[in-house]
C-alpha cells in the first residue's frame, strides 16, 4: 500500500523541494537552516507556527479528545480499582508494607496503551489519508514538523496523564482499605510519583510517536510499541535467574520508567525513580531519532 | 422469471443519514439490453441507491429488486447481479488473481473462470502481481472483472471511468456497449454527463436524492438540440442579412461562425446557395449531453460553487 | 436523431461517430434485445463456499501468513528464553517432603506417631479432646487424629482418619486422596474410630458431647461390623465418614494417634515482588479414651505403657528441628498429648515445567489478536467488504465462515508453535538443572501436558477469534489490536504487583483465564501450596479456564454478527 502510493505520487519530495521556502535551500536528504543572524529568532517563529499548526490538525479531530478521555479515565479507572482490590489478608504480623501510592498509580500500566496509540495515529494517520504530503509541502523542513508534533502530542498527553494520575491519586486516598496508612498527597514521594507519572505518560507519548513516524503504519506502531512496552516485564515475570530480571526491569522501557512511582523502599529498586525516567527517555529519545532519520531520508 | 431476471427496480426508495435525506422518494427502472446512465452532481444520492441495491445498506422505505427479488434473498448472487463499486477496494498484498480466486471460491466458480476473466479484461500479464502495485486503470479492470464473474444478466459500474487515460476510456466504452448487446442490463453511474456522451442509451438524472429525468438519451439530446443551425462561413455579414430577412434568428459566435435558429439546415443552405454567400460548413447543431444535463440539473447540486466566474463543476 | 444524422459531421468527431454508429444498431434493435442467459454451469453456493473463500482470502495476502509465522516463532523463542533463563537452584522451594528416592521426594510424610501394632483385622479409637497449635502457627491444615499405617518409613501405605484445625474432619489415604467428613465447632470434643477389614479401612465419627458411658468408649463389638451408623454406648452415634480400599498393608500394621502441623506460608507481596515465607509450626493434640481393637497381642486401649511407642517420621521439622528431635509425647493415665509438626500428603512439584516451556504464547498472542483484527479490518478500510457482501449477503455466515478458517489456521499455527515450545523448552529446562527427581520427566504422551499443549492451539485460536470480533465491532485496527492486548497482557503484567485477591478475581473473569489450560500442577484442597498465577496456579480448572475465554470470544462474535446485520456496510 505504501509502494503503491509511492507509485501515484511520483516525487512528494522534489514537490516539497520546491515549496514555499523561498531564500531557504531546503533539500530532501537534508535540511540546512541559515544560520546567519536573526535566524534563530526567524527558527522559533517558524516553530511556533508549525506547532500552532499541529495543534489545530490534532484538536479538530474527535479522535483525540477521545483517546485523551481514555487516557485520564483509564488510569484513574484501573488505579482506583486496584485499591479497592487490597487486602491485608497476605500480610505479614508486622504489617503491611504495600506501596498504596504505586498501587493507585498502576493504572498507568493501561493508560499508556491508549497513549501509544493517540501517539501513533498523530502521525500515521496522515499516512493512512495521505495529508501527510500536504503538510510536507505546507512546511517543507521535515524534522520541524517532527519536532513541532512531539511537542503538542507530548503536551496534551501531559496534561490528560496528570489529570488520570492525580485522579487515581485522589481516589486511591478516598479508597484504601482500612490497615495500610493513608498518604499525604503533598509528601515528596507522592508528588514525585504523581508528576512522574504523568511526565512517564508524555515519554511513552514520544516513543509511540518515534515507532509511528519510522513503520508510517497505524497497526504495526501500536504493535510495536505494545510489545516494547509489555514484553519486558512479560518476559522478566517469567525467568527467574534474577540477575536477567534486573537486567529487564532496569532497562525495560516500562518498568525502569514507571520506577518513578515507588514511594516505598526505593533504596532496593533495581534503578532509581529519576534514573529509571531517564532510561524511558533514552528510548523515547532513540524512537525520534530513528522516525526523525526515516522520514528525512525517505520520499513522503 | 426469465424476462425479468434482467431488471433493476427501484421503487419509492428513501434513505437518510441523520437528518439529511439521500434517497428520497426515487422509482426508476433498469431493463436489459441498454446502457443505462445513471446521473446527478456529487452528493446527490447515487452510490446510496447502488448499495441499496446491492443489500448494503438498508432502505428506511421503499424496495429495490433485482428481479423481482431483494438482493439478500439471491442464493448465488454473483450469477444475478455483478457490482464494481470502488477500483480501491482490494487488499494491497493480496494478488490480482487471488482477488478474483476468493470470489469464485464463495461461489464454487473453478479457477479457470478466473483466468478467463483476466484475459478478458487485459490484465491477463498482471494478474501474479500484487494489486497494491496497480496502477489505477488496472484497478478498475480488475473491479470490472470481479464483477462480470459469474457472467450476471445484471451489471452495475459506480463511476467506471474515474481516473481512466483516454485509451482506457474507450476501451471501457465498447466493453459495456457489447454488454448491454448481449441483452444484460448495465447500470453505470457517473456524476460528468460527458463521460456517458456515447455510451448510455437511457439516463437517470436524480438530484438531492429525487428523480430529475428518466428519458432515452435521443430524446432528450432532441430536446436540448432545439433544431439550431451551426454555419461556418467567411461572409457573416451577408450570411446574417440573408438569413435574417428569411426569418431566422441568427446569432454569432465567432469570427466565422454563426448559429442560426428558426431554419432547417436544407433551407439555409438552399437560401444562401441562392444568394451566393460562401460557406465553409453547415450542420445541424448537436446539443452536446453536458448541456442537456446543465439545464436538468440546475440548482440541483447540493455543493454549488458561490458563482464566481465559473459555474458549478 | 436527426442531430446524429446530419451530413455536416466535423472530421474530429469521426472516431466518434464509429462508435456511435455501433451504438445505433444497438439503439434500433432497444427493445428487442433477448435478456442475457450465462452460459456457465450454475454456481454452487452453501457455507463451505463461504469457508473456501475464506481462507483463499487469508492465504492470499503474504503479510498475514508472515504475522501467523512471526506469532508461532515468538511464542517459540520466548518459551525458550523462559526456560532457559530458569535454572532449579532458584526455582526449587526446597521444601523435600521426606527420604530420598523417586517416590519419597513426591510426598509429604512426617508426623508424630504414636503406635502399636495391629495384626489383622481390628479398630483403633480415640476421642480428641483438643487441638491446638503452637505460637507463631498459622496452619489451617494442623490435624490430629488416628491412623493406621504399614510402618513407619515414610512413604508407606496408610489410612488416617483425623480433625483438622480449620477443615472439620477428614479421611485421607494414599497422599492425594481426601475425603471430608463434616465440620466441627471450635472446641468441641471428637470421636474417631478407624477400623480394618483386610484391605478395606472405614472411617466413623461421633461429635457427641455426654460422658460416654461404658469406660468412657463406644462399645467396639458394633462398630466392627461395618455398619453406616452405629450405636455405641452413652449414646453415641458414630457416622461413617467413609471407606476406602488400600493396598500394600501388611498383616500387621501400625496403628495409633497422630499429630501434624504443615509449615506454614506466609506470603507477601508488594510491587514487582513476591516474597513467599515458610515458617516452622507445631500443633498439639490431646486425646483420650484410647483403644485398640483387634489382634494387636495385647487386647485393650488400655494397654501397658510398654506397648504404645512414640516417634518422629520422616526428617524433623517443626520449631526445635534444629535442636533435637521434634514434638513429643505424653501420657498421663488415659490421656494422651502429643505434639508433632510435618504433614502427611502430597508434595506438589516445585515448578511447572510444562507451564514454563509454554510461557512464550504470553507474547506470542500479540501476533494472533493483530492477525485476527487485521482479517476483518482490513475489509473496511479498503471497502473490501462492500464485494464481500455482494457476494454473501447473509453477513452473519461471513463473520461465522471467516471465523471458522481464520480459528482452524491459528490453532494450527498455535498447536506447532506449543509442541516445538514444549520440546526445546523441555531441553532448556533439563539442561538448567530441572531434573528428576524434584522435577519429575514430563512428556507429550502425559494426560496433562497434551492437555496443556493442544490447550494452547486452542487458546490462540480463541485469541484470535476474540480480536476478529472486537475488530468486526469497532471497525478500527488499532483500538481493537490495543484493547485485545491490554485485555490479555496487563493481567499478566499487573500480577506480580497487585495485591493476591485482585489478581485471583483478574485471572478467573478475564480472558487471560484461558490460560488455565497451560497448567498442569495437580491442585490438592487438603494441602496449603503457594499459588500464584504468574507460576502457573490458576484459580480455576484449565477446561474451566479455557471457558471463560471462550465465552468471552462467543459474546463478542455475537455482539460483533448482531452489529454487522444491523450497520449499514
Amino acid at each position: 500500500m505504501r509502494e503503491g502510493r509511492r507509485g501515484t505520487v511520483p516525487d512528494a519530495g522534489a514537490a516539497a523541494a520546491a515549496g514555499p521556502a523561498a531564500g531557504r535551500a531546503v533539500g530532501r536528504r537534508g535540511v540546512r537552516r541559515e544560520r546567519g543572524p536573526g535566524a534563530g529568532f526567524d527558527g522559533l517563529r517558524a516553530a511556533g507556527r508549525a506547532a500552532r499548526a499541529e495543534w489545530t490538525k490534532l484538536r479538530t479531530v474527535p479522535g483525540t479528545w477521545w483517546l485523551l478521555l481514555a487516557v485520564a479515565a483509564v488510569t484513574a479507572a484501573v488505579g482506583a480499582g486496584a485499591v479497592s482490590g487490597l487486602s491485608t489478608a497476605h500480610c505479614p504480623p508486622a504489617g503491611c508494607r504495600e506501596d498504596v501510592v504505586r498501587t493507585s498509580l498502576s493504572g498507568v500500566w493501561a493508560g499508556q496503551a491508549a497513549v501509544a496509540v493517540f501517539a501513533s495515529l498523530a502521525v500515521t494517520a496522515e499516512y493512512g489519508t495521505g495529508t501527510i504530503r500536504t503538510t510536507l509541502t505546507a512546511v517543507p523542513a521535515r524534522l520541524r514538523v517532527l519536532a513541532a508534533k512531539a511537542a503538542v502530542v507530548g503536551a496534551a498527553v501531559l496534561v490528560a496523564g496528570g489529570a488520570g494520575a492525580w485522579g487515581a491519586l485522589l481516589a486511591g486516598r478516598a479508597l484504601v482499605p482500612v490497615g495500610f496508612a493513608p498518604y499525604d498527597l503533598g509528601a515528596g514521594p507522592v508528588l514525585r510519583a504523581g508528576f512522574g507519572s504523568a511526565l512517564y505518560l508524555a515519554l511513552v507519548a514520544l516513543l509511540a510517536l518515534g515507532v509511528g513516524t519510522a513503520l508510517r503504519d497505524t497497526a504495526g506502531s501500536v504493535a510495536a510499541c505494545l510489545a516494547v512496552l509489555y514484553a519486558s516485564p512479560l518476559v522478566a515475570g517469567m525467568l527467574s535467574d534474577p540477575e536477567w530480571v534486573e537486567r529487564l526491569q532496569r532497562y525495560g522501557p516500562a518498568s525502569a520508567g514507571l520506577a518513578v512511582q515507588s514511594t516505598v523502599g526505593t533504596d532496593g529498586l533495581p534503578i532509581g525513580p529519576w534514573a529509571g525516567l531517564g532510561v524511558l527517555a533514552a528510548w523515547a529519545a532513540a524512537a525520534l531519532a530513528a522516525g526523525g532519520a526515516v522520514l528525512r531520508s525517505r520520499d513522503a | 422469471m426469465a424476462a425479468s431476471e434482467a431488471t433493476i427496480e427501484v421503487r419509492d426508495l428513501r434513505k437518510h443519514f441523520g437528518p439529511v435525506a439521500a434517497v428520497d422518494g426515487l422509482s426508476f427502472t433498469v431493463v436489459p439490453g441498454q446502457v443505462t446512465g445513471f446521473v446527478g452532481p456529487n452528493g446527490a444520492g447515487k452510490s446510496t441507491t447502488m448499495r441499496i441495491v446491492l443489500g448494503l445498506d438498508a432502505p428506511d422505505a421503499g424496495s429495490a429488486l433485482i428481479g423481482g427479488l431483494p438482493y439478500g434473498a439471491l442464493r448465488r448472487p454473483l450469477q444475478h447481479v455483478g457490482a464494481a463499486l470502488d477500483a480501491a477496494a482490494v487488499h494491497p498484498g493480496r494478488r490480482g488473481r487471488d482477488h478474483l480466486l476468493w470470489l469464485a471460491h464463495s461461489h464454487g466458480l473453478p479457477a479457470g473462470r478466473v483466468d478467463e476473466l483476466l484475459e478478458q479484461v487485459g490484465l491477463a500479464g498482471a494478474g501474479r502481481r500484487r494489486a497494491g502495485g496497480y496502477s489505477l486503470g488496472m484497478r478498475q479492470r480488475l473491479g470490472i472483472a470481479a464483477a462480470l464473474l459469474g457472467d450476471p444478466p445484471v451489471l452495475l459500474f459506480d463511476e467506471p471511468v474515474n481516473g481512466l487515460d483516454p485509451e482506457g476510456i474507450r476501451w471501457i466504452r465498447g466493453f459495456l456497449r457489447r454488454l448491454a448487446a448481449q441483452g444484460r442490463a448495465v447500470l453505470v453511474s457517473s456524476h460528468l454527463m460527458s463521460e456517458l456522451e456515447d455510451t448510455a442509451d437511457h439516463l437517470v438524472v436524480i438530484g438531492r436524492g429525487r428523480l430529475v429525468a428518466d428519458t432515452p438519451v435521443a430524446a432528450l439530446l432532441a430536446a436540448a438540440s432545439d433544431s439550431r443551425v451551426a454555419l461556418q462561413t467567411g461572409a457573416r455579414e451577408r450570411a446574417m442579412t440573408v438569413l435574417s430577412a428569411a426569418g431566422a434568428t441568427v446569432a454569432a459566435t465567432g469570427r466565422e461562425s454563426l448559429t442560426v435558429a428558426g431554419l432547417p439546415a436544407e433551407r439555409v443552405a438552399e437560401l444562401l446557395g441562392a444568394e451566393a454567400v460562401p460557406f465553409s460548413g453547415l450542420a445541424a447543431h448537436r446539443a452536446s449531453l453536458e448541456e442537456a444535463y446543465m439545464e436538468l440539473t440546475r440548482g440541483e447540486a447540493e455543493f454549488a460553487a458561490v458563482p464566481e466566474g465559473e459555474g458549478p463543476r | 436523431m436527426t442531430a446524429a444524422g446530419s451530413a455536416g459531421a466535423g472530421a474530429g468527431t469521426g472516431a466518434d461517430a464509429g462508435a456511435g454508429g455501433a451504438g445505433v444498431a444497438v439503439r434500433t434493435e432497444g427493445g428487442g434485445v433477448a435478456p442475457y442467459r450465462s452460459q456457465l454451469p450454475p454456481a454452487r453456493d452453501g457455507f463451505l463456499r463461504l469457508l473456501h473463500a475464506e481462507f483463499t482470502k487469508l492465504r492470499s495476502v503474504g503479510r498475514w501468513l508472515l504475522t501467523l509465522l512471526a506469532g508461532a516463532v515468538v511464542t517459540v523463542l520466548v518459551s525458550l528464553v523462559s526456560a532457559g533463563g530458569s535454572d532449579a537452584v532458584t526455582s526449587g522451594d526446597g521444601g523435600g517432603g521426606g527420604g530420598s528416592g523417586a517416590a519419597a521426594a513426591r510426598v509429604a510424610d512426617s508426623f508424630r506417631f504414636v503406635h502399636r501394632p495391629l495384626a489383622g483385622d481390628g479398630s483403633i479409637t480415640a476421642r480428641v479432646t483438643d487441638l491446638t497449635t503452637g505460637a507463631d502457627t498459622d496452619a489451617p491444615w494442623a490435624k490430629a487424629g488416628v491412623i493406621v499405617k504399614a510402618g513407619t518409613e515414610p512413604g508407606s501405605p496408610y489410612v488416617a482418619l483425623m480433625r483438622t484445625y480449620e477443615h472439620g474432619v477428614r479421611l485421607q489415604h494414599g497422599f492425594e486422596h481426601d475425603v471430608a467428613g463434616g465440620a466441627v465447632a471450635g472446641d468441641a470434643p471428637v470421636w474417631l474410630r478407624l477400623t480394618r477389614e483386610g484391605d478395606r479401612l472405614t472411617g466413623y465419627v461421633s461429635v457427641d458431647e455426654g460422658t460416654p458411658a461404658n469406660g468412657g468408649t463406644p462399645a467396639s463389638e458394633g462398630v466392627a461390623g461395618g455398619g453406616e451408623g452405629v450405636a455405641g454406648g452413652g449414646g453415641e452415634r458414630w457416622r461413617e465418614v467413609g471407606s476406602v480400599s488400600v493396598a500394600g498393608l501388611p498383616e500387621t500394621a501400625r496403628a495409633g494417634l497422630f499429630v501434624a502441623a504443615p509449615e506454614t506460608v506466609r506470603q507477601e507481596r508488594s510491587f514487582g515482588s513476591l516474597d513467599i515465607g515458610t515458617g516452622p509450626s507445631e500443633a498439639t493434640g490431646v486425646f483420650d479414651h484410647v483403644r485398640l481393637a483387634g489382634g494387636s497381642g495385647n487386647g485393650g486401649g488400655d494397654g501397658g505403657d510398654a506397648a504404645w511407642r512414640d516417634e518422629a517420621v520422616g526428617p524433623a521439622s517443626g520449631p526445635a528441628a534444629a535442636n533435637g528431635p521434634a514434638g513429643g509425647a505424653e501420657r498421663s493415665g488415659g490421656t494422651f498429648t502429643v505434639t508433632g509438626s510435618g504433614d502427611i500428603g502430597p508434595l506438589p512439584p516445585a515448578a511447572d515445567l510444562t507451564w514454563m516451556s509454554l510461557a512464550g504464547a504470553q507474547v506470542g498472542l500479540i501476533a494472533f489478536a493483530a492477525l485476527g483484527v487485521l482479517f476483518i479490518t482490513a475489509e473496511y478500510r479498503r471497502g473490501m467488504i462492500r464485494t464481500t457482501f455482494t457476494a454473501a449477503p447473509r453477513r452473519g455466515r461471513v463473520l461465522v465462515a471467516k471465523g471458522a478458517v481464520l480459528a482452524a489456521v491459528a490453532f494450527a499455527a498455535g498447536l506447532a508453535a506449543a509442541v516445538v515450545s514444549f520440546l526445546v523448552g523441555q531441553r532448556a529446562l533439563r539442561s538448567g538443572g530441572h531434573r528428576p527427581p524434584q522435577f519429575p520427566e514430563v512428556s507429550l504422551t502425559d494426560g496433562a501436558v497434551l492437555r496443556a499443549v493442544v490447550g494452547t492451539g486452542l487458546l490462540l485460536a480463541l485469541v484470535a477469534l476474540f480480536a476478529l470480533a472486537l475488530g468486526a465491532l469497532l471497525r478500527h485496527t488499532a483500538a481493537a489490536v490495543t484493547i485485545v492486548v491490554v485485555l490479555f497482557v496487563l493481567p499478566l503484567v499487573l500480577g506480580g504487583g497487585l495485591p493476591l485477591g485482585a489478581v485471583e478475581w483478574l485471572f478467573r473473569v478475564t480472558p487471560v483465564a484461558g490460560f488455565g489450560v497451560q497448567s498442569t500442577t495437580p491442585r490438592y484442597e487438603q494441602v496449603e501450596t503457594v499459588c500464584v498465577p504468574e507460576d502457573g496456579c490458576m484459580p480455576q480448572g484449565p477446561w474451566a479456564g479455557l471457558g471463560v475465554l471462550a465465552v468471552w470470544a462467543a459474546v463478542a462474535l455475537a455482539l460483533a454478527v448482531w452489529r454487522l446485520r444491523r450497520r449499514d456496510a
